[in-house]
């Protein structure tokens, strides 16, 4: 083994507790020189980085989810044991890392490890923080009493890591001892904590007034995760965290979309008009703009879902929320992907990641899409425009069409958890960690998983979820009707000035308008019609809803270009009026109260977003998932607009 | 000769703030007992009642503690005041078995 040690880099674990630190001596370790990347077969993400080690030499670390001990049949635990195990690659050593102001409990994973007789140094984290608070710990008697290396750190301030990384080289060429006096039973967590005990009591000198920082922690605790008061620091919390999520990501979303505009422009002036071009500017250019003008929003998401895990409070709000979510069959953590899916339901269920029991993460990423996310936002403009012309009540049924998605995500969640998901969600039992201020650099980092997470499936499935849904929309080319060709006739008779333009523009909307007919998706409107004509919808609603597909928002232009009008997706006073005078075949108003809505429930409730079936198809490991999700939610959403339908033709509503 | 008193064993949820107490037992499933071992909740081990109701947040050793009302009043502990420690130092917690409510039967 030694012989390969010497020409092969270093491999190192990274074990720990929760809440150890273990993370900023990773990123501290291996800074942006990381990759996340699920287990293979599981959806727990490990982190790999390389780290200096010397002048020609380096270190492989692996950052293994932090977990309290090995025996735990939980993923955490599954996972590390596959790692260390790894027949191909093994670890050559662990890095255990250990908060110094809890050093009893977190001396039962360590004793585990050396059980194993596996090579351990024994990171000694937070040392300045046991310090203050009155805790004195003999470094070389811990070391003795566990016959292997411990290095005091402050991996926040790297101090102690040149001495650590000596240890690991020294530690990777020594053969591992298991401590005397060790329970013979290492699988006995009874045994090992009392053994963890003696071990604690022998080297630590701590005093016996509670330092102030727990006194103050009590204190604070008492009034965040009181049912009453606790809901209003939540809600300003979350408030501030909204409130900054969409102010702050508003700048670099406008200049995204603002270069992908320039560029689909620049393409459609250099190359010639075509088929390539179209693809390239309208196709990729569009489908890559129309995704990545989430990714600011998404890293700012998890940089800040960072900074409250790190500060502490995230543990406390997961109780504040455990109470009323349970009623549901949701775990309190839930709450982030919840609140976040009213944005956006892909970062919403990226953000599942911070539940911990997988029947709850699945149950939550399962009803996610419920919530109204904001392209939800123009369609409900424009629909609820046609209903309630009174601003009174178009803000009541904006505030419904908010509560409809929500209580149905809940309902669902409850009737998964009796059904086919069957059990309760897990009450809660969680560490609540001393409050700290965050670390910028893992909030950093965090960000930059989650980005990169996101470009990955963004760059692949839903890229090409977006060319073959433009494509849909966009082919066969259909001849140009004749009513165009006589405009167009009569506009190149006419001398240059608005009145040819104009007529010139009105060709190319009836172009349009046939174009989007003639194409698949307005074929298949046309054939899929008789299926939506319990909910009222004619030919043209059917298409608005096969081209929300690909965004739901693409609805409103859909509905504009088959109208007449121009393809633009902002909702105005003008688009509202010409939709509101659309017809049918017959001649008849097509947006009556009952078919407006029953669209406008059919939105609510319907999972008309193919990106984020993508994303759940990644963070379930299954297509299954995404499928039970599509299935679900298009048929609750088909048979409640049926429902409104009927109820208001028969309580005489037009 | 060893003298061991029966000690009145409670609810976690009974103990007001402040309140030290040993852990006795869990009537919860098998997963959630070996989360509360792993966080350091095994048995005997001490515990000080830190704030009580929804959730009850309690100190082990130097690990804070929220559990969810729902598990904790399925926790069964013996106040330290209630305790008495055999002459060969080993703690030896007996439950008050006439005096106390039977265990909620694990689901």
């Amino acid at each position: 083994m030694s012989g390969t040690i010497a020409t092969l880099p270093l491999r190192v674990a990274l074990a720990g507790n929760p809440n150890t630190g273990k993370t900023t001596l990773f990123n501290t370790l291996c800074g942006l020189r990381a990759k996340t990347s699920n287990y293979p077969g599981t959806t727990t993400a490990i982190r790999v980085g390389a780290a200096a080690h010397g002048a020609d030499s380096r270190l492989e670390v692996i950052d293994l989810p932090g977990l309290y001990d090995l025996a735990g049949n939980t993923p955490e635990s599954t996972v590390a044991a596959k790692v260390l195990d790894s027949p191909v690659n093994p670890c050559d050593v662990v890095v255990v890392v250990i908060d110094a102001c809890n050093l009893a409990r977190n001396l039962v994973l360590t004793a585990e490890l050396l059980a194993q007789r596996r090579r351990v140094v024994v990171a000694l984290n937070m040392m300045d923080v046991a310090r203050a608070r009155g805790i004195t710990l003999d470094v070389d008697a811990l070391s003795a009493q566990l016959h292997t290396p411990v290095v005091p750190i402050v991996a926040r301030r790297r101090e102690g890591l040149d001495a650590l990384r000596r240890a690991i080289e020294q530690a990777a060429y020594t053969e591992p001892m298991v401590p005397a006096g060790l329970p013979a039973d290492a699988t006995n967590l009874d045994a090992l904590m009392s053994w963890a005990d003696q071990v604690a009591a022998r080297v630590i000198e701590a005093s016996p007034t509670p330092a102030r920082a727990d006194v103050l922690t009590e204190h604070i605790d008492r009034y965040v995760t009181h049912p009453i008061h606790g809901l209003v620091v939540f809600i300003l919390v979350m408030c501030g965290l909204f409130w900054t999520l969409f102010t702050l990501a508003s700048v670099p979303m406008n200049i995204i979309e603002a270069l992908f505009g320039q560029l689909g422009t620049t393409i459609s002036n250099v190359l010639p008009a075509g088929p390539v071009r179209d693809l390239l500017a309208q196709g990729i250019i569009g489908g890559l703009s129309g995704t990545v003008v989430f990714l600011p929003q998404i890293m700012l998401l998890f940089f800040l879902i960072s900074l409250l895990e790190d500060s502490g409070y995230l543990a406390r709000a997961a109780f504040v929320m455990d109470g009323r979510l349970a009623r549901f069959g949701l775990p309190g953590q839930a709450f982030v992907p919840l609140l976040t899916a009213h944005a956006c339901a892909i970062p919403g269920i990226m953000s599942a990641r911070l539940i911990p029991n997988w029947r709850d993460r699945l149950v939550t990423i399962l009803v996610a899409p419920f919530m109204s996310c904001s392209a939800r936002l123009p369609v409900y403009v424009l629909l609820i425009s046609l209903l309630f012309p009174d601003p009174k009540w178009a803000a009541v049924a904006f505030a419904g069409c908010y509560a409809l998605g929500g209580m149905a995500g809940l309902l669902t969640a409850r009737l998964f958890g009796s059904t086919a998901l069957k059990g309760t969600a897990r009450p809660m039992v969680l560490e609540l960690p001393p409050y700290r201020l965050p670390s910028m650099m893992n909030a950093v980092l965090a960000a930059k998983d989650q980005g990169l997470a996101f470009l990955r499936t963004a760059g692949t499935v839903i890229m090409a979820i977006c060319i073959v849904m433009w494509w849909l929309s966009s082919y066969p080319r259909v001849a140009p009707p004749a009513e165009a060709e006589t405009l167009r006739a009569q506009a190149a008779a006419m001398p240059a000035g608005d009145a040819q333009s104009q007529v010139q523009q009105q060709a190319d909307l009836i172009e349009a308008k046939a174009a989007q007919a003639g194409s698949f998706v307005g074929r298949f409107g046309h054939l899929a019609q008789p299926v939506f004509a319990p909910l009222g919808f004619d030919w043209q609603l059917t298409v608005g809803i096969a081209t929300s597909f690909l965004a739901r928002e693409v609805f409103v232009s859909t509905m504009s270009v088959l109208e007449g009008g121009s393809g633009a997706t902002d909702v105005d006073e003008g688009v509202v009026s010409r939709i509101r005078g659309m017809t049918r075949a017959d001649g008849t108003a097509l947006f009556t109260t009952s078919t407006a809505a029953a669209a406008l429930v059919f939105f609510v409730l319907a999972m008309q977003c193919l990106p984020t079936l993508a994303v759940t198809r990644r963070e379930t490991g299954s297509i299954k998932y995404a499928a039970i999700q599509l299935a679900y939610m298009s048929v609750l959403a088909y048979c409640v607009a049926t429902l409104v339908h009927y109820g208001l033709t028969t309580a005489g509503f037009p | 000769m060893p003298v061991t008193l029966a000690p009145q064993t409670q609810k976690l949820t009974d103990l007001e703030v402040g309140a030290t107490a040993r852990m006795l037992d869990a009537a919860v499933d098998t997963e959630l007992r070996t989360l509360l071992r792993a966080l350091g909740l095994t048995d005997n081990s001490t515990l000080r009642v830190c704030k009580r109701g929804e959730p009850c947040v309690v100190q082990v050793r130097a690990t804070r503690i929220g559990i969810s009302g729902r598990i904790a009043q399925h926790i069964t502990v013996v106040r330290d005041q209630d305790m008495k420690i055999v002459p060969d130092q080993a703690v030896r917690v007996v439950p008050d078995s006439a005096g106390s409510a039977p265990l909620p039967a694990a689901r």
